[in-house]
This record gives C-alpha cells, structure tokens and sequence, in this order.
C-alpha cells in the first residue's frame, strides 16, 4: 500500500504541504489576568437578586452578592458546535473587593485542552451564577460537551443568565440588532479599535499552531477580555435600567421594558413604565395599555377617560373606539352609545387611502358583525317601547 | 372478479396467452412454527397472546435464541414473513430487563421508519411500560428532540441522520452510546455499492464512538433475499454474523407470468412498446377491481401509465383517486397519504418506481405487475412480494421491454428461476469514500496514532495526508480535526452532490407552492426549462430553473405531450493504474476517468401513442462524474480494414453485448455501469471500448471486469454467435436498425480477434 498516499493525493487536485509548526513548549497553558477598575461599572450597585429577577424573569440565590457572578465567553474553532468544535480559549470575569478581574486560559495546542478545561472548572466552582452572551445556546452546551470528550465530570454553575435573552426583550425593538458588539456601541458607547472580527478567530487560531507566531493570537485575548468586561458592564446596565427605568431615556425602550414586566405580571411597574412612556410616538401605544390596564383591574371610568383621550388626540382612534364600543355594550350596558362608536370605527375605517391589508378587513368583518347585533339589540328595545328607529345609511 | 377467476380468463385469452413465455405456479407452503420461548419475559409472552400469537413461526424463535446468545445475526427473509418481531422481541426483552438499555433501529427511508414505529408503539402500548421510541429524522420537531436524546430507548433514524446529526453530536446522546445494546438494520440488501460502503463507515465511526462510552452493542439485520447475505453482513458491521434462513411463515399459491409483447414489425425486431403494455394490462386489473401494483423503471413511466390509468378510472364525479402515482419527489406527506389510502383500501391501484419495493406496510395487493425487468434478480422477487400477502392467492406478471436483458430474461425464464439472486457489492475501503468517513471519524473523536479505522492497517497513511493538508493536526500522539466546519455537512450518503432542488409551483401567482423535490443528478434530465413535468398525473411545464438556488419554477399547462431528455456523455482519462497488452495488438486498461454529462435537447412525445412529435434545446453546465474504468483499446488498423461506419456498427454491437454480459458476472444492476464506444478516442486515435462504474470513485465493478475480460468477451460472442437472427436483434448486437446490416457480423469478426 506504499501507493496509497500518492492515490489519495491524486484525489486532490493541488496536495498542500505547510511547514509543520515547531512542538510546543513545555509550559502548558497560556495564562493572562487582567484587573478593571470598579468604576467603569457605574451601575454596579443595581445588581441585586430582586432585580436580576425582574429582567431575567428567573429567581436568583437571595444572598447573591456581584462576586458570586461568573461571566464567560469562549473562542472556538468553529461555530458548528459539534464534537470537533474545541474552545480553545476561555475567557472568565468576576467582581473582587478592589477591581473586576478577567483570567484568560488558552490552549497552545490541542494536547492542553484537559488542563484548559480543569483551570476553568477550578474557577467556575468558586460561583454560583454564570453570565454570559448567547452562552445558553451556544458556550455552555459546548464547553459541556468539551467536559464529556475529556471525561471530566465538573458542570458549570447552575443558574445562567444568558443576558442575550433580556437584551432582545429590551433594545431590539430600537435597535432592531442585538448583537454583543452592537449593544456594547449603542449602549455602553465603546469603541473598539483594531478589533479582530469574530468570523476570523478560528483560522487565526490555526495559523498560530501551524506557524507558532503569537503576535495574532494577542488580538484574539484582546477581542475575547472586552467582551467579558462589555458583558459585565451590559449586566449592570441592563439591572440599572430594569430597577430605574425613570432613568431610561428613550421611549422605546421604556415600552420594551413595560411589557416585559407587563408579561412578568409586575403590573404596577409595568404601569410606571407605560406612563413614562405616554409621549412621542409611543404614546398611543402607551395610553392603549394604562387604559386596558385599568379595564382589567374593573375601574371602567378611568379606562373610559383614557381611551377618550387617545381618541381625542387621534392616537389610533379605531381601537380606541373598539374598546370603548366593547365597555359602554358590556360594562355600562349603553347599547346606544356602543353603537355610535362602533359607528365611527368603521368610518375611520373606511376612509379612502387607507391600505386594505387582511388585518384591516378582518377588523372591518368584526365592527360590520359588532355594529349589525347592536341594531338588533336596539331594534328589538325599540320594538318594546314602540319606537321607530331611523335607518342605517351605510348598510344600504 | 376476484384473482382466481381473473387468471382463469387471462389463460383462456389466446392473444394474451401467445405472448406468455413462462407461466409458473408456485405452489403454497405450510408454515412452521414454534412454542415462544421459555426465557421470554411472562408479560411480553401475554402480549402476543392477547393478539393472538401463541406460537412463533420458526425463524422468530431462532431469532431470539441467538439473540440471548449474544450473537450477531442476519435473518433473511421474504416480504411479509413476519421479520418485524424479529428484531422487535429481542429489543424489548432486553430493555424489560433492563431499563437504561438503549436501541437504535435503522432504516434506509423515512417511509420506512414512520412505518415500522406504527407497529412498535402499539406492542410497548400493550406491554403498559414505559418504553420510549422516537423517530428521530429531518421532520422531527427540534423542541421533540431533545426529550429523544436523553429519554429515548428506541431511536429510529436511517443512516443520513445517524451520519450528519447524531455522530458528529455524539456529546449530547451520552444517554444512547454508554447503554447501546442492540443496532438494528433492516433492509439491509439496499446497502450495496456505494450506500453500502458508506453506512459500512458511518458503522465503523458509530463502534468507534461505542467503544468511546464503553458500550458494546450486537447487531440484527434483515435482509431480502440476496445471494450473499451474510457476506453483506460481515462487510458492513465487520463483525462475525450469522445467518438465518429458514423462513417459517405459510405462503398462498403465487403465479408469475412473463409476458412478452408482441413483435409488430418482425424485420426490424421491433415489439410493441412496453409502456403501452402495460397500461393494458393493469387497466384490465383495474377494470376488474383487483387491489394492483404496478412497478416501473422511471419517473415518467410512472406518470404516463398513472394518467391514463387516472383516465380510465375516473367516475362521473370525476373523481380518480383510486389510481395513484407513488415516486421520490412526491412531498413526504403525500406519500404518507398515499400509504394510507392503500392500506386503507381507498387506492386500489398504485403506479410506484421501486420507491415502494422495500417493506412499507401497504396493505393486501393481489396482483403486480412489473413495467420491464426490475435488473436484479432480487428485486424482481421484492417487487413480486408486494402482492399476495399471507395466504392467498397472488400474481406477478413481468412485461419485457425491448431492452436486450429483458429480452434475455423474458426468452430465458429458467435462467431467472434456477440462478440465485445477485451479489449486493460494497467496497467500505473504496478511497473516497473511506476518505470522507476518516474525516468525519477525527471530527467526532480525535485519532490516536496506532488507531486502526475499521482495523485499517493504513489508517495512519490517511491522517497523514489529511495532516499534510491541514485537516488534521498531528500533535502529542493524537490527530486532532483542525477546520471550522463540519465534515459531515458536505458528505452524502446517497449520491455525489449534496443538494436537493425544490419543485414550486407557481401557476397562482399570489400562492406559490412547494410540490415536490429531486436530487441534483435527475434534475438536468427531467427539469430543465420547457421540461414537461408531470406530479401524480398532472402536467407542468419548467418555467425557470435556478441552478444557483436549486429551485425549479413550474406551472401547471394542458398539453398532450411528454417530454424526454437526451443525455450527452463525454468520457476522458485522468490516470491509467493497470495496463495490459492483447495479443490482437491492442490492449486493456484500468483506470480513472471523468464522465462528463450534459443535456443539450428534449424530444417530445404524444401522451397516448408515444410518437415523437418534436424537440427543444437545453442550455445547461455539463456535471462530471470522476469514477474508476476499464477500458479496450483495439488496434487502429480496424478503422483501415472496415470503414468508419462500418467499424461504429460493430461497436455499438459489442458494447450493446457487454451491457447484456457485464451485470451478469458482476452481479450488479445494467443502471451500475455504462458501456461506451469511442471509434477514435481523442488521445489514442485507436478505437476505445469504455466500461465504468457509475459511482463517484467507483464501487469495484470495473476492478472485477477487467480482470476477467476474456470470460466477457468469450460470453459476448457466445451470445452472438447462438442467437438465431439473421443481422441483429435485440438479445445480441442490437437491432440492424442500430448497428447496419453487417454489424452483426463484423462485432463477432473483432471478438474473435480481441480473443485470438
């Protein structure tokens, strides 16, 4: 079978023979610290379990104090996050008395990866919350995996906040990307320099063990210990805005946060949320919750009033006259005045211009279906006090 | 009518009867049986008696005590013989024993496994345990599949899933490899050739990771009837297997008819088509409400014969769906309706390519009837199997087409019935193969130095040169993989390239609709633009089709013609590994060639008469094929003594020849390999026969000719020296139409040349 490595390369049309990479040395794992001063973290005193609570929507240890935070992200050799995918970095980051710390442990070559995984299972034992970015998905379950090919049987802590989740329920409908990188520009205002793009790691990586020159791999632990401080300081930003949200500056995202709460069932700061929101352009949107809030907790009068002030100033007049069609028929049981504003929904509907999407005409149905039972709820009063009713002028 | 009195009339009918070269009667066969078995858990014994089954039939039995034994097995056994228990109680004793115990059942379709699960819940429902089975294929729901990695006992998947999802995720089925006892392969003749090389290494990758975890599974497979099953067996799983043969269950009376059409135009040796055949034929089943099959060679066979078989049974209401068309391409829950509306009685008549040869569970047919010879002796009987379940009384009728081994088979039926079926051929070390799975391998699970792949002792040679091409990273005695992506994403099992087209239609401009889907290979020949594309009798026409995007765009047209795709084939030589001189002056070679494919115009066909009716141009890259052949290269002073025509004749002669002769010692089916001819080939100027494996790589075929090229030519002039026309016929050279008046003759003059 001497010929079988020269069949096997006539398989290929151009066989490629690089240098093989000088051997390692014998010192094991790379290993960086770096310490950042407290106060690049303005927001640190917001990270509380209540309030870690509101934005993740899970319960956190009641004793979790910052330092017990681990946050975590890796470098990988690909992002296909199967057996052959291998972290061969691993960033960790925590709060210490004096400072935030980030320890960096990375494989020179693939013979290091068990002491790379047993360095940070060292470390990840100390905490009991890790935090990370998109790690649910992706860091966890394949750093998790790494564990399983090394036989070692260390987990990760328990409780993880992957702030990924809580970032899209926040900033997305703003920012429509939430891409680490994007939040960290938008938000937290950093700008990167000479930043190594993600898509790019993995074959730096190779090229460092095929070549052994260390310069590339410096942008790498660069790249990978400003994700981890960006993450921290997201965190704290994130819990800064959920405790504060008078704080929050824009309209949006203060929306985005109340229904948030609102879906967490936090209705009374969900309320603050929406009232400080009732301006701009989120303010119809805003005004529709606060009065559908306050039709649910049976105070009709002031659903009523809020609903006729959106009406009044125009802020989506049709569900305005919708909801207040639906309280006067069924809550103050004045078929009469459901009828008017049944009435005028469908003449703000029919307005010439307006684009007849499906959406539009199912509504359409549904007034159309609305309006004809209140006639005959009328008429059929009408009938009992003998009185004439006058006749519609649209449905002929 | 029922069947009986059906084959009654067919055997009064003189038309019919004179073109019946054989009519064999297989007589009815009792069953044998045994007790269930003593060491069988009491509750499972219950189940199958509260169903019924107090006793087992013999090879069941068998079954199960090897699997106690802890051997590793084959059973092999016709359609319909009950094999499903095979498999089914050894699998569930083991988990009643021990409920961390893990299976995975592998089946070649989806179809299949959807299938056979059916059965299995409805035994586990029995049982009242909790015995999880799942499916776990590209329909499974994601948020289902987590649940199947950690709690599933039974997974069932096929081996493209296995291959691209499960190995290469192998982390997250810890639960599955650490208590895998038993891997069940049903079907397992399908795996032949190249498939077959490819799930014998996605095996070797699957044992690999078992013994990773510690685990130590045993192996039961199943097997149609084949000539080497055990062979396959062995090949496939590398382990020592046994085999067990002796089928018990009860057979009714089965009648296989050959039926050859008859000759319309004896001069030119033209009989009538085969297509028009049988749409007689199955009409007249049809017409009689007898529950038919009716199998054919391609996809548009399937289409004509189911329309005017739709004509034909169409009711006032117009409604046809009694008839249906059943092939790949159809949408999978198109042919899970089509599975049900057979075995439910409501489509009495199914027009199938071999998509419906294997075991889907398709209720009671009576009759089949085959559209040409199948090509393999196994398959003809598999097909056979599909009418006449159980105990009554079936029929088969297989209609010739005028293709030289159909014409064989039909005028030699005792060389059908006396020969043993095929060979099933797998090379697991074919090289491109084997390349791909080493690849996949060192994905999975990075390979130490002295690790022998599939106990390869060349393993080491290959991550060598994955080394050298920086796949691999050979470092502290280990090759790590060093890529980002997955190997397994480009790596199919099934054929060369990897995509499938979707087939849209787009006749509702507002509603655009997803209608079926097709493998890249076929896609030049039945989908290029201005195709006549036909889906369950309705016809279409390819608007646009977007290579880049693998998109056909289709609309539904009222036409009264067909069409079909003419195949250009251009052929060179990349390396010639074997060289051998003839004593004639020429010589034979082995080596590896590049097939380069082409379709550059259709012809049109009228729907009812098959006439042609016109052509169209297609404008589409070529696709290349590299594989391994074998070739002859006589000597030029042929073109000198014959004449350019005359020496093509004799050509298109002797490889018309070899088409008959090469399956028949290779054991493969004709679609296996192509004969070609070059009357001067570009390099050599010399006349050139070409034969090659029509696989990516090669699966051994050509290897096995060209070491016994002299048995295939001497069978080849044999073939034309004995047969009794005057100047070429179907059966030999070709009809003269083909080849010239002397190509006869001047094909058995350069044999005995190339033999001197």
């Amino acid at each position: 079978m001497a010929d079988l490595l020269s069949k096997l390369r006539m398989l290929d049309a151009a066989p490629r023979r690089s240098p093989a990479a000088p051997r390692t040395q014998e010192e094991g794992c790379y290993r960086a610290q770096a310490t950042f001063p407290l106060s690049i973290f303005t927001d640190l005193r917001h990270l509380t379990p209540a309030v870690m609570e509101s934005a993740f929507g899970f319960a956190f240890p009641s004793d979790l104090r910052p330092e017990d935070i681990l946050f975590l992200d890796t470098e990988t050799t690909g992002l296909a996050g199967g057996a052959g995918t291998v972290a061969f970095l691993v960033g960790l980051g925590y709060f210490t008395d004096g400072g935030f710390c980030v320890e960096q442990v990375l494989m020179r070559d693939y013979g290091q990866e068990s002491e790379l995984l047993r360095t940070v299972t060292a470390v990840a034992g100390r905490f009991s919350v890790l935090c990370t970015f998109n790690g649910r998905t992706f860091d966890a379950p394949l750093l998790t995996s790494r564990f399983v090919m090394n036989r070692i049987s260390a987990r990760l802590p328990d409780v993880h906040a992957d702030v990924l989740y809580p970032a899209r329920r926040l900033w997305k409908l703003r920012l429509k990307r939430c891409t680490l990188a994007h939040l960290e520009e938008q938000l937290l205002h950093v700008k990167r320099e000479d930043d190594l793009p993600g898509a790019e790691v993995p074959q730096t990586y190779f090229r460092y063990l095929r070549d052994g020159d260390f310069a590339p791999i410096e942008r790498i632990l660069a790249h990978n210990r400003q994700d981890i401080v960006s993450l921290a300081q997201l965190l704290c930003f994130l819990c800064g805005q959920v405790d504060c949200p008078e704080t929050v500056e824009s309209g949006q995202d203060l929306l985005s946060l109340a229904r948030s709460l609102e879906r967490r069932g936090d209705t009374a700061k969900a309320v603050k949320c929406y009232r400080l929101c009732a301006r701009g352009d989120t303010r119809a949107e805003a005004y529709h919750a606060l009065a559908r809030e306050r039709r649910r907790a049976g105070d009709v009068t002031a659903a009523i009033r809020l609903y006729e002030t959106m009406l009044r100033r125009g802020d989506d007049p049709v569900t305005a006259c919708e909801a207040l069609a639906k309280l006067y028929e069924h809550r103050l049981h004045n078929p009469a005045q459901a009828l008017s504003y049944t009435r005028q929904a469908l003449l703000l509907l029919s307005e010439p211009g307006l684009f007849r999407s499906e959406a539009v005409q199912d509504r359409q149905v549904a007034l159309q279906y609305r309006y004809a039972r209140l006639r005959r709820r009328l008429c059929a009063a009408c009938a009992k006090s003998t009185e004439k009713e006058e006749p519609s002028s649209w449905e002929s | 009518m029922n069947l009986d009195q059906l084959i009654g009339r067919l055997q009064a009918d003189r038309a019919f009867m004179d073109c019946v070269t054989e009519w064999r009667t297989l007589p009815a066969t009792e069953g044998r049986y045994a007790p269930l078995p003593d060491d069988m858990d009491p509750r499972l014994c219950d189940v199958l008696r509260a169903r019924g089954i107090h006793r087992l039939y013999c090879h069941q039995a068998e079954c199960f005590r090897l699997a106690q034994q802890g051997r590793d097995f084959v059973v092999v056994t016709p359609t319909a013989s009950g094999k499903t228990l095979c498999y089914n109680l050894p699998v569930v004793s083991a988990i009643l024993k021990n409920s961390d115990a893990r299976a995975l059942y592998l089946f070649p379709t989806k179809a299949l496994s959807a299938d056979q699960v059916s059965g299995l819940y409805d035994m586990i429902e029995a049982l009242g345990v909790d015995i999880k089975t799942y499916t776990y294929d590209g329909d499974t729901q994601a948020a289902a599949r987590k649940a199947i990695r950690e709690a599933g006992h039974i997974v069932v998947t096929n081996p493209d899933m296995l291959h691209a999802n499960i190995l290469p995720h192998h982390t997250r089925w810890v639960k599955l490899f650490e208590n895998l006892e038993y891997i069940v392969i049903d079907e397992l003749h399908t795996y032949r050739g190249i498939f077959g090389s490819h799930l014998a290494n996605v095996l070797r990758r699957l044992m690999r990771l078992c013994a990773f975890y510690g685990s130590h599974p045993r192996f039961i497979l199943c097997s149609a009837t084949i000539a080497n099953p055990v062979e396959l067996a062995t090949q496939l799983t590398g382990r020592e297997i046994t085999a067990v043969t002796e089928n018990g269950a009860p057979m009714g009376e089965r009648h296989f008819v050959f039926y050859n059409p008859p000759v319309v135009n004896r001069q030119l040796g033209i009989r009538r088509g085969v297509v028009n055949e049988v749409k007689r034929i199955a009409e007249g089943l049809l017409r009689n409400d007898i529950p038919s099959i009716v199998f054919c060679k391609s996809r548009i066979q399937v289409e004509v014969i189911t329309r005017h078989l739709k004509e034909c049974a169409r009711n006032a209401y117009g409604y046809s769906g009694r008839v249906r068309g059943y092939r790949g391409g159809y949408l999978p829950s198109e042919r899970r309706e089509i599975e049900r509306g057979l075995r439910a009685g409501e489509v009495d008549m199914v027009v199938s390519t071999n998509a419906l040869e294997l075991g889907i569970d398709i209720g009671s047919l009576t009759a089949c009837v085959l559209c040409g010879y199948p090509g393999t002796i196994a398959s003809t009987w598999q097909q056979a199997g599909r009418a006449g379940r159980r105990k009554d009384t079936a029929l088969t009728i297989l209609v010739a087409s005028s293709a030289p081994l159909d014409q064989y088979v039909i005028q030699h039926p005792d060389y059908f019935f006396r020969a043993s079926p095929e060979h099933a051929l797998v090379q697991p070390n074919n090289l491109y193969v084997l390349t791909s799975h080493i690849k996949c391998a060192a994905y999975e699970l990075p390979f130490e130095e002295d690790e022998r792949f599939g106990g390869l002792p060349d393993t080491a040679q290959f991550l060598e040169y994955l080394t050298e091409n920086n796949i691999l990273r050979h470092v502290d005695h280990k090759y790590y993989w060093m890529e980002e992506e997955l190997p397994s994403g480009e790596i199919s099992l099934r054929s060369a390239r990897t995509e499938n087209f979707v087939i849209i239609d787009i006749t509702n401009p507002a509603h655009h609709r997803v209608v079926g889907e097709m493998d890249r290979f076929t896609v030049p020949m039945l989908l290029h633009e201005n195709a006549i594309y036909m889906h369950d009798a309705r016809m279409y026409q390819v608007e646009k089709l977007d290579l880049a995007a693998c998109k056909a765009y289709i609309r539904a047209v009222d036409v009264d013609y067909y069409t079909d795709a003419d195949l250009n084939v251009s052929l060179h030589i990349l390396d010639d590994l074997e060289h051998r001189p003839l004593s004639c002056g020429g010589d034979v070679a082995l080596g590896e060639l590049r097939v380069s494919t082409i379709v550059k115009m259709f012809k049109k066909f009228k729907l009812d008469t098959h006439e042609s009716v016109g052509f169209g141009e297609v404008r589409l890259p070529q696709t290349d094929l590299h594989t391994v052949g074998m070739w002859w290269t006589l000597p030029d002073s042929l073109t000198g003594r014959f004449g350019n025509d005359a020496l093509q004749g004799a050509l298109v002669g002797i490889a018309n020849l070899l088409s008959i002769v090469a399956p028949l010692y290779l054991m493969c089916a004709p679609r296996d390999i192509n004969v070609v001819y070059q009357v001067k080939a570009p390099i050599t100027d010399k006349p050139t026969l070409f034969l090659y494996d029509t696989y990516p790589g090669g699966v051994g075929l050509s290897e096995k000719a060209c070491h016994m090229q002299e048995l295939l030519l001497e069978h080849a002039l044999d073939i034309a020296q004995g047969c009794g026309c005057e100047s070429g016929c179907p059966s030999c050279v070709g009809p003269a139409s083909q080849v010239g008046e002397r190509g006869k003759a001047d094909a058995i003059a350069i044999l005995k040349e190339l033999l001197a």
